[in-house]
């Protein structure tokens, strides 16, 4: 065992992430012929450092591999030329590197899985947020303060007043730092994609170079960490469905070369990304549906997005684009897309800069106080008559029909009756408005949003909750939650259609990570067995997944997830009578007997551990459990 | 040591190692589509902390009475847990393992009276996986 401290640990892995970062990036563009002037150095330089800092922490075996990758580049560096054949056992060299740096860096059974090198970070959001907590608490503080000595004394001496107008400027500055720490440059995830589209690009026989611009953009944090998944969706999906091969593209008047770009920028109090491509865009007919409902991301959500006609393995499956559109909502965000046939399509996430901090209108509803983020709300009318269309009450706003569901009945709550005129708030897009109904409005406040804690991660509905000037605790109520939800009472849910059919002999299988290369190993071993596999990158999605009639027959999931962990979803499954009895194997980084014993105790069918993860297992494993 | 608490007009104990501090239960937020057991809201300087109904995990009848809040910690989860009245911090007998109930580490006898000892982690695990199961 080494006695590096953590911390130190921690700046070794940071700073190898992003060497190793920069070495494939270098790799990539001496294989596409474009290699920088000093290719070779350059790789040979992050090659030594690695060796020397990873022996330096201790571990010996990444130390090695680094050594190794030298001894690869010494001739080339001799004469000044570096093979592209060499390029693909380099980038390998590259992975096994990092599985070294990151493998051996996880001592404690409990450590986030390897691959994700920001461990640290989490620790120090959580820091952040403590300070935060801090601040809102000082600033309520001090409104008491004021309050005790009453406004009007306030007023009439200056010298006091002039000291808390001052303290208040403190504390919005010390405010403004404490958020400001909670923001990461978004080049902080980007590094992983270049590698991702080379090779999901090759997978496809596709040619793609990919541009990345503006990765200074700042985001929150928790933001970021469900961003990348989202960003290589659409990626994926570019490269599956939209970008042509190589051929097509020539007789298409198009370069060999597809265009992929990646571009970050801020716009107004938002940040936008953008995916974009030059690929052939739409069919017709899904542009004239589009057309029609006003919405393209909307239609492209509901059909699976599948603008290819032949099935392919990449794109389809995994997290659909309806899971990105979703993801964008549920932080206050929204997804665009923009696409004509023939004219590649371009996909807008849109995210608020940070997700700490933001107007809240309140409202009232059966005696509780409920916030919604601002930027969610359209407007607020006030309800009168109420006419129902197929059953479904709903609301006429200047003109246009909008349905009507009440926010008691959304969130759960008990529904008492509302008043003779209550008020309700318009959210959601041209073509999908909802109008949702409370007592009353109470006003419009800033509030720091926190979460529920662990005990309550699993409750559908809320972003989380504020405390209020007054000391009093308001929820924040998720709008696309309530948007999904509002007169679910009256609504016929619609199956959503698959997107690709599938034999009806196979066995389903739902294979759960939160880890985007877990997952796709998983998946691509099963698929190859023959099992028809769906993915889902949390406890929570897949609860979704199965409860929105997936009929599976067995599940494999990981331990440690964000959202919904392992065990509880093991325990959701366990506790529902219609799917007690879905095997369930646990597949999991950490091999303690505890973690066994707790996976069994919950009711887990088979335990694999990662570290001694192999196909054969994982088939054997599943085979059995599934009876054939 | 055990923090000693009344639920109703019975005794229990929280064992310390667990125990944060204790509170006032104040107003609560309630949270709708929570697990039943879950009271509400608890605004601990700042903090947001969920609020649980002992009595109700325990199967006991809720008295409505609950007028404290007992700070707890397992590692996993942090919650304040609702009894009607705190009493003292006292050692106790080994607990006997023959309650009956997966939330208790068993019966303590002090002078004649039975004191359930509370198995916090598992108290807390089933409210967290109860929640779990209401979303599903």
């Amino acid at each position: 065992m080494n006695t590096v401290s953590p911390q130190l640990m921690t700046v070794f892995r940071e700073e190898a992430e992003e060497r190793l970062g920069e070495i494939a990036n270098c790799l990539l563009a001496v294989e596409a012929g474009q290699p920088p002037p000093d290719a070779i150095d350059l790789l040979f330089r992050h090659a030594h450092s690695l060796k020397g800092a990873a022996s330096m922490v201790g571990l010996e075996q990444a130390s090695e591999i680094a050594n190794s990758i030298e001894d690869v580049l010494a001739p080339a560096r001799e004469e000044g030329e570096l093979a592209p054949e060499l390029v693909d056992s380099l980038l390998q060299a590259t992975d096994a590197l990092r599985q070294a740096v990151n493998g051996e860096l996880s001592p404690s059974p409990t450590a986030t899985p390897a691959s994700r090198p920001d461990s640290s970070v989490r620790v120090a959001t959580e820091k952040v947020d403590r300070m935060l907590d801090a601040v809102g608490e000082a600033v309520i503080q001090r409104r008491r303060v004021e309050h005790l000595v009453g406004p009007h004394e306030v007023h009439s001496d200056e010298r006091l007043e002039e000291e808390i107008d001052r303290e208040q400027r403190l504390l919005d500055e010390l405010q403004e730092a404490v958020l400001d720490m909670r923001t990461l440059p978004l080049s902080s995830i980007t590094g992983r994609f270049p590698r991702a589209v080379r090779d999901l690009a090759l997978n496809e026989g596709k040619e793609v170079r990919l541009d990345i611009a503006g990765v200074e953009t700042q985001l929150d944090r928790v933001l970021l960490d469900g961003l990348a998944d989202a960003i290589t969706h659409l990626l994926r999906n570019a490269i599956a469905h939209g970008i042509e091969d190589p051929d097509t593209r020539e007789r298409a008047g198009k370069p060999r070369v597809a265009r992929l770009t990646l571009h970050a920028e801020p716009r107004g109090d938002r940040v936008a990304i953008e995916v974009a491509d030059d690929g052939r865009g739409v069919s017709a007919s899904l542009y004239e549906q589009a057309q029609r409902s006003g919405s393209l991301v909307g239609v492209l959500a509901e059909a699976g997005f599948s603008t290819a006609d032949g099935v392919s393995p990449l794109a389809g499956r995994g997290v659909g684009l309806d899971a990105v559109k979703r993801q964008c909502e549920s932080v206050g965000g929204r997804l665009e897309m923009e696409s004509a046939p023939g004219e590649g399509m371009r996909a807008t996430i849109l995210l608020p800069v940070t997700l700490a901090l933001f107007d809240a209108l309140i409202v009232e509803r059966g005696g509780q106080r409920y916030g919604f983020p601002i930027a969610s709300v359209t407007e607020v009318v006030a309800v009168g008559d109420t006419t129902t269309l197929v059953g479904r009450p709903s609301v006429e706003v200047r003109g246009e029909s909008i349905r009507l569901g009440d926010l008691a009945r959304a969130v759960g709550a008990d529904p008492s009756e509302l008043p003779a005129s209550p008020q309700a708030l318009v959210m959601g897009e041209p073509g999908s408005r909802a109008a949702i109904a409370c007592d009353r409005v109470v006003g419009q406040e800033e509030v720091v949003v926190k979460s529920l804690g662990s005990m309550m991660t699993a409750v559908p509905g809320y972003l989380g909750a504020a405390i209020l000037s007054d000391g009093g605790i308001v929820l924040i109520v998720d709008p696309a939650y309530v948007l999904r939800n509002a007169g679910r009472s009256a609504t016929v849910r619609r199956a959503q259609p698959t997107a690709v059919p599938e034999p009806k002999d196979a066995a389903r299988v739902l294979v759960v990570d939160d880890q985007f290369i877990v997952r796709e190993l998983e998946r691509s071993i099963l698929d190859t067995a023959g099992y028809q596999v769906q993915t889902a990158c949390d406890g929570r999605e897949a609860l979704r997944a199965i409860s929105d009639g997936g009929s599976f027959d067995l599940v494999v999931s990981d331990l440690q997830m964000p959202e919904l962990d392992g065990l509880g979803l093991l325990a959701a499954i366990r506790s529902d009578p219609e799917h007690a009895r879905l095997p369930v194997v646990i597949v999991t980084t950490q091999g303690s007997e505890d973690d066994r014993r707790r996976g069994a105790e919950a009711g887990a069918d088979a335990y694999i551990v990662k570290n001694e993860f192999d196909q054969s297992a994982l088939l054997e494993t599943v085979g059995r459990l599934i009876g054939r | 040591m055990y923090l000693r608490v009344r639920l109703g007009s019975e005794h229990y104990a929280l064992g310390l190692e667990h125990v944060l501090e204790v509170l006032e239960l104040g107003d609560l937020t309630p949270v709708p589509g929570a697990a039943a057991a879950v009271l509400g809201l608890h605004n601990l300087r700042g903090e947001i902390l969920a609020s649980v109904d002992l009595a109700a995990v325990l199967g006991l009848a809720t008295t409505g009475q609950a007028r404290h809040l007992v700070l707890v910690e397992d590692g996993h989860h942090r919650a304040g847990l609702a009894v009607d009245e705190l009493f003292d911090l006292a050692a106790l007998p080994e607990p006997s393992a023959t309650t009956g109930s997966e939330f208790l580490l068993g019966g303590a006898l002090v002078d004649g009276a039975l004191i359930g000892v509370v198995d916090v982690p598992a108290v807390l695990d089933s409210v967290a996986a109860a929640t779990v199961s209401e979303a599903a």
